[in-house]
């Protein structure tokens, strides 16, 4: 039972979200697939007076447009592994999608799109959809727009999101399938993840890291694996540079940040490793 | 009838030592078993607790908003309540062992010993209502200093929780015999060693849940609630509300989980009643996930000095052991220091032992019993120091238990803590783990793996455990009355005085009834958790639901049955009623059905046509009984101890892990278990508790910890935080049974409630301490996580 | 649906079909789902055990889906269809996991049941013949402090076999 009342709101469409958020500016909170807001206002640690619930609001497909994949703000983890388009061109994000703690349920009540708003560092999704170098649609009462990069997320918990917007699609270019390498490191099947790797080496190679600082880690490869092999040399130094890009690690319950620190480079590697051992496809 | 051969009863196969499926399994799968939040009274009223942010404070509660708030009926403070009740009774006292006083009180009446402590309780018509006027419940703190550290808490300067015992020490004392200083004197080597075990927590899947209803008119007060002891609870209601035991009655639904979480002494039992008797209506209180993880176990440290002769034989084990127990409580969790001191030397001849306890009181959230009730300290303890022996002298770690084990001619055998082991083949237990795990392979494997940059590891693990307990002065016995009684049309009911966890011991109760009686399963009908209806009886602690209520039940069953036979005898005209067999529903001359007949037709008659065909037989088909353990003893002897457990189930584990050397993730690739708990009354359920005491231990090695911060609050409040292991971190098991019968109890069977944990975080330390031996890295304290074996490689300093 | 208008003394209609059934009650817009099930609709079957969706004792099939039911605010299902596993059963016969799980003596104390039970029904839906490490990622969502696993995964492998054996029911 949430202690504190708040008022329910079902938008069937993204125009009356902005309307309903506009009318209770920093008092709501909007719910994507509720398994992080729910519980939250459950313990008493969130208070809203007005509740946006996005179910009702049209966001939940998954669709290919003109070259661009787009994975609506509500689209579930279930969707998102079932998908083939999500298949086809972004295993990478059905590979992080079918390993999320919580099981089934979770998976088909849980949203890619709500991950990434929350923003925990401690979460799956920040570091796979920066490595495949998403694009964040944002509608708010300006109209939409969209962010890319490291501009996706401002701190702990903190997305780009600013007062009175929400997240409507991610999108994904469609690029020439490229090796592709995805690693979780967590403490036992209960624990969120304690380090990840995400890997695409297409023509612009990107490796990111998460869980191990407040915001996704973009490691700065240089030139060390564009157009160039992987090899034990290019991935040692890959996993170097990993190592190295870690200046603040996160530090929780779960684990201290010498901890983060210190596996930062291992998982970095077996991201490459898996890529490595990826048949050319 | 028939021609040829004489139709005769069926061989005898009694349904005792198989394993019969749950006898209301199929309510369960199907959602319609009433645990006790599924209960709903008309008119109950709801308990939200206002909880204490800070963890040592003295306080004041202004309850004036929060009791003007819609639908609120009444707002208790520690200090509203401290006029007309005292401290709530204590489930064991530390007094006559020379420890402090207790004294807890349904809520806090001057100050606040940890973060998450009740302060207030807010009672409305509505859980909606109270929760929101729970917000406007405002406490003032006077900080005191807190501590958190149990050696910090025995500094002299140290805050004192409990100002009046002039420390932090609750209680302190030693156990064992012999002269430890001169035997390590004349080894031939010695061994120092620290391990320690993080806090863990008993955790059932069902928090804690009470009702109270007080009916004003008959001045009766009757509670429904989420315990394993219903008869020990109501003799303390009723001793805390100045009532006539009688005057009170406790029903405990089916739990979910209990662990000994459930047993009985938490305020909030308490409390419930004061408030339905200031209300005069029904008072429900359902706790959140948070509050249940305030209590936990172990957060021990074990200082330990062992010594030992070439050929491997310990000579002496000392051990100092502090005990984190965090605030005092009433459920008589202290306890767990005294028995894990106790079962210390374990299955091993250790000559010369000793070990100094202390249990030290802190700012955490207070001790709960938790299977194994503490004797997991020493099973670790004797485990780490076998290992250790065999490093020094070179002898393989399975030899060196085998040369220190008690053997099986030796019992009944006297350990130097003064228990007499009952029964068991210990190196039998290993013969039959190496029968599932070839040694020779293994290491031949791992010296492989090692080639390849892979650590594996082997740890063994074995433990004896102390069980059916029966503490002096305590309502917790080794005693449990059952009775057996039989109506006119042959229905058998059963009434007990122990309860179910949901292990399945009423089944198996069932199972012996039925066989005792000669009818079906589904003759049989069982009753427990009433204390209106049931017969006097500890609930379930200690592993003793088969032992004493099945025990018990087993000799009710048996009255019954001569009486049927007597008053067949009769109406069969047969002399001797020995020649009577009950099997099949019928009573049978010799099992022949031709001289037969139906047992409900027996029962019919002695309850109609007595008179005249059993005049002499005393017209009842009932019986009570219960039984006294015979090598329990509460006298004590020249050192001063006592024998105050029943039974020693004993076991032995092998496990093999893999340690990732670059993250420090450890990896269960197999876990080879055997088990001794003498005879099994159902083989299947008893294997779910070993099984299930398994996963409890993996967690406690490897996953599960409370942890606090420098400010006293509680980081670990949720599963996202204290980490259960799941289905995905856990191997398929390798199960063996051996059957060493207790010489002591009715049918031979043993506690078998608390096997599998201890010897689990014993295989899985010495495991994965084996995995890490090359690279001359050991850890020493539980849960091995990964941080902290990535630190004892040296990893996470670069 | 809407806007829900509250204040604390005014509850909300939730109409929903629940276990094969139609249903309307008035329940305080601030519950759970699973609250609204367990206290205005009087279904039982799935428990609170942590509300923050990790044990899965509060798993019920909406609308198609299992769902841990904590994680959703009851007035967000209004017109759903929800079955819970006390409608598992068809004319009282246990449904072929859950009779499994009774064979195999796949639960202690029994509060997981909702969860586990859900789980491996979604499981053996998808994939008739799973593997043990099919079977133990399938109920990772979800707790059992009682058995170690071992009998659950024994029972979702019994109820596979017993499944394949059978004809599909409708």
């Amino acid at each position: 039972m949430i202690a504190q009342p708040f008022v329910y709101h079902a938008p069937t469409s993204v125009a009356e979200a902005i309307e309903i958020l506009a009318e209770n500016p920093g008092t709501s909170r909007v719910i994507g697939g509720g398994t992080w807001v729910v519980p939250e206002c459950n313990r008493d640690e969130s208070r809203p007076a007005a509740l946006v619930d996005l179910r009702r609001a049209g966001l939940s497909g998954i669709d290919v447009v003109d070259g661009v994949v787009c994975v609506g703000a509500t689209a579930t983890y279930s969707a998102v592994m079932s998908s083939p388009d999500v298949a086809r061109h972004l295993p990478l994000l059905a590979a992080m999608a079918s390993g999320i703690t919580g099981g089934r349920q979770i998976q088909s009540q849980g949203t890619v799109g709500g991950s990434v708003v929350a923003a925990r560092p401690s979460s799956d999704a920040p570091a796979a959809v920066a490595a495949l170098d998403a694009t964040l649609v944002v509608a708010g009462p300006d109209g939409e727009r969209r962010v890319t990069g490291t501009g996706m997320f401002a701190d702990a918990s903190t997305s780009c999101l600013r007062e009175g917007e929400i997240l409507t699609r991610l999108e994904f270019t469609v690029r020439p399938a490229a090796r592709w390498g995805y690693y979780k490191l967590k403490r036992s099947a209960s624990s969120w993840p304690i380090a990840t790797a995400a890997c695409v080496l297409g023509e612009q190679p990107r490796l990111v890291l998460g869980g191990v600082s407040a915001t996704p880690v973009h490691v700065d490869l240089g030139s060390v694996l564009a157009g160039r092999p992987l090899t034990p040399d290019t991935i040692e130094e890959a996993v170097r540079r990993a190592a190295d890009s870690v200046s603040t690690p996160w530090e929780d319950e779960l684990a201290p940040a010498t901890y983060r620190s210190a596996v930062a480079g291992p998982v970095a590697r077996r991201a490459l490793e898996m890529a490595a051992h990826q048949e050319e496809s | 009838m028939s021609h040829g051969t004489a139709p005769r009863v069926s061989e005898a196969r009694p349904l005792a030592g198989s394993s019969v499926r749950r006898h209301d399994g199929d309510a369960y799968v199907s959602g319609r078993i009433g645990y006790t939040d599924d209960l709903s009274l008309p008119g109950t009223a709801h308990v939200v607790l206002v909880r204490s942010d800070v963890p040592h404070a003295r306080i004041t509660v202004d309850v004036r908003d929060a009791s003007t708030r819609p639908g609120v009926l009444t707002v208790a403070t520690g200090r509203s309540l401290a006029g007309e009740y005292g401290p709530i009774p204590n489930a064991m006292d530390p007094v006559p062992t020379g420890g402090q006083p207790l004294e807890i009180h349904v809520l806090p009446v001057d100050k606040v010993v940890y973060v998450g402590q009740p302060v207030a309780a807010v009672v409305a018509e509505s859980l909606a209502q109270a929760l929101a006027a729970a917000a406007d419940v405002k406490v003032h703190y006077e900080p005191l200093p807190h501590v958190m550290d149990p050696e910090a808490a025995l500094a002299a300067d140290a805050p004192l929780l409990y100002e009046s015992w002039g420390s932090n020490v609750m209680l302190s004392g030693t156990v064992g015999s012999g002269d430890v200083e001169a035997a390590a004197a004349r080894s031939a080597g010695v061994i120092h060693g620290t391990l320690r075990t993080g806090r863990g927590a008993p955790a059932p899947l069902e928090p804690r849940a009470y009702c109270a209803d007080w009916d004003a008119r008959t001045r009766r007060l009757t509670w429904y609630g989420t315990t394993q002891a219903p008869h020990p609870l109501r003799h303390t209601i009723a001793e805390f509300l100045g009532l006539r035991e009688r005057d009170v009655r406790v029903v405990a639904p089916p739990v979910g989980g209990s662990f000994g979480f459930k047993n009985f002494g938490h305020p909030e039992e308490y409390l419930v009643c004061v408030l339905a008797v200031a209300l005069a209506r029904p008072v429900q209180w359902t706790e959140d996930r948070a509050s249940t993880l305030r209590y936990g176990a172990r957060d021990s440290r074990l200082a330990y000095t062992a010594s030992y002769d070439d050929d491997g034989r310990v000579t002496s084990v000392a051990c100092d052991m502090v005990a984190n127990h965090g605030a005092a409580s009433a459920t008589g969790a202290f306890g767990m220091a005294f028995a894990g001191s106790l079962a210390m030397p374990s299955g091993y001849q250790v000559p010369d032992f000793r070990c100094d306890y202390r249990v030290v009181v802190t700012n955490k959230g207070p001790w709960s019993p938790l299977r194994p009730f503490g004797k997991e300290a020493g099973v670790l303890l004797m485990e780490t120091v076998m290992d250790a022996v065999a490093r020094r002298t070179g002898l393989d770690p399975l030899e060196v238990r085998r040369r220190n084990w008690v053997k099986a001619d030796q019992f009944p055998y006297v350990t130097t803590t003064g228990l007499e082991l009952d029964s068991g083949d210990y190196e039998g237990l290993l013969d039959k783990a190496l029968t599932v795990l070839d040694y020779a392979a293994f290491r031949e494997e791992q010296a492989r793996a090692r080639g390849q940059g892979r650590y594996l590891g082997l740890g063994v693990g074995f433990e004896v455990l102390p069980e059916g307990a029966d503490i002096p002065g305590a309502l917790i016995g080794a005693s449990d009355i059952s009775t057996v009684r039989m109506s006119p049309s042959g229905d058998v009911t059963v009434l007990t005085g122990v309860t179910s966890p949901g292990n399945g011991n009423d089944t198996a109760i069932m199972q012996i009834v039925a066989d005792r009686l000669g009818v079906a399963m589904d003759s049989v009908s069982i009753v427990q958790g009433d204390t209106d209806i049931c017969p006097f009886g500890f609930g379930n602690v200690s592993s003793r639901g088969i032992l004493t209520g099945g025990g018990s039940a087993a000799l009710a069953a048996d009255d019954v049955a001569a009486k049927l036979r007597q008053v067949a005898a009769s109406m069969l005209h047969v002399d001797d009623a020995e020649r009577l067999v009950l099997r099949d529903g019928f009573v049978s001359v010799d099992g022949d059905l031709e001289q037969a007949l139906p047992i409900a037709v027996v029962a019919h008659a002695l309850y109609t046509v007595g008179y005249i065909v059993a005049p002499d037989v005393e017209p009842t088909l009932e019986s009570t009984r219960t039984f006294r353990m015979r090598n329990i003893r509460h006298h004590a002897d020249d050192d001063g101890k006592i024998m105050p457990f029943s039974t020693f189930s004993n076991g032995i584990y092998l496990s093999v892990v893999e340690v990732d050397i670059d993250t420090g993730v450890v990896d269960i690739l197999r876990h080879v278990m055997v088990h001794d708990c003498g005879v099994m009354i159902n083989p299947r359920f008893v294997t779910g508790q070993f099984t299930g005491g398994v996963v409890n231990g993996i967690g406690a090695a490897l996953t599960e910890e409370v942890l606090h911060d420098p400010d006293g609050r509680q980081l670990s409040t949720g599963f996202k935080t204290f980490l259960l292991p799941r289905a995905s971190d856990v191997p398929a098991f390798e199960i063996q049974h051996q059957v060493t019968p207790s010489p002591f109890t009715p049918l031979g069977t043993k506690g078998a409630g608390e096997g599998g944990v201890a010897c689990t975080m014993a295989s899985l330390l010495n495991a994965v301490n084996d995995a890490l031996s090359p690279l001359g890295a050991s850890i020493t304290e539980l849960p091995a996580v990964p941080h902290r074996v990535l630190a004892a490689i040296g990893g996470g300093q670069r | 649906m809407s806007t829900t208008e509250h204040d604390h003394s005014t509850t909300t209609r939730l109409s929903l079909n629940l276990d094969g059934t139609d249903r309307t009650a008035d329940v305080d817009p601030r519950s759970l789902l699973v609250e609204a099930l367990r206290d205005d609709f009087g279904v039982t079957a799935p428990k609170i055990g942590c509300a923050t969706g990790d044990c899965g004792a509060c798993t019920s099939r909406v609308d198609g889906q299992i769902t841990k039911t904590c994680l959703r605010l009851a007035v967000s299902a209004e017109g759903s269809q929800i079955v819970t596993t006390q409608g598992l059963a068809e004319d009282g016969e246990l449904d072929v996991v859950q009779q499994a799980f009774w064979d195999e003596q796949a639960f202690q104390c029994g509060f997981c049941l909702s969860g586990m039970i859900f789980a491996a029904s979604e499981l053996l839906a998808e994939n008739p013949d799973p593997s043990e490490q099919d079977i133990r990622w399938a109920i990772s969502g979800n707790l059992c402090r009682c058995t170690g696993y071992e009998a659950i995964v024994a029972a979702v492998r019994t109820a596979a076999a017993r499944q394949r054996e059978i004809p599909q029911r409708g």
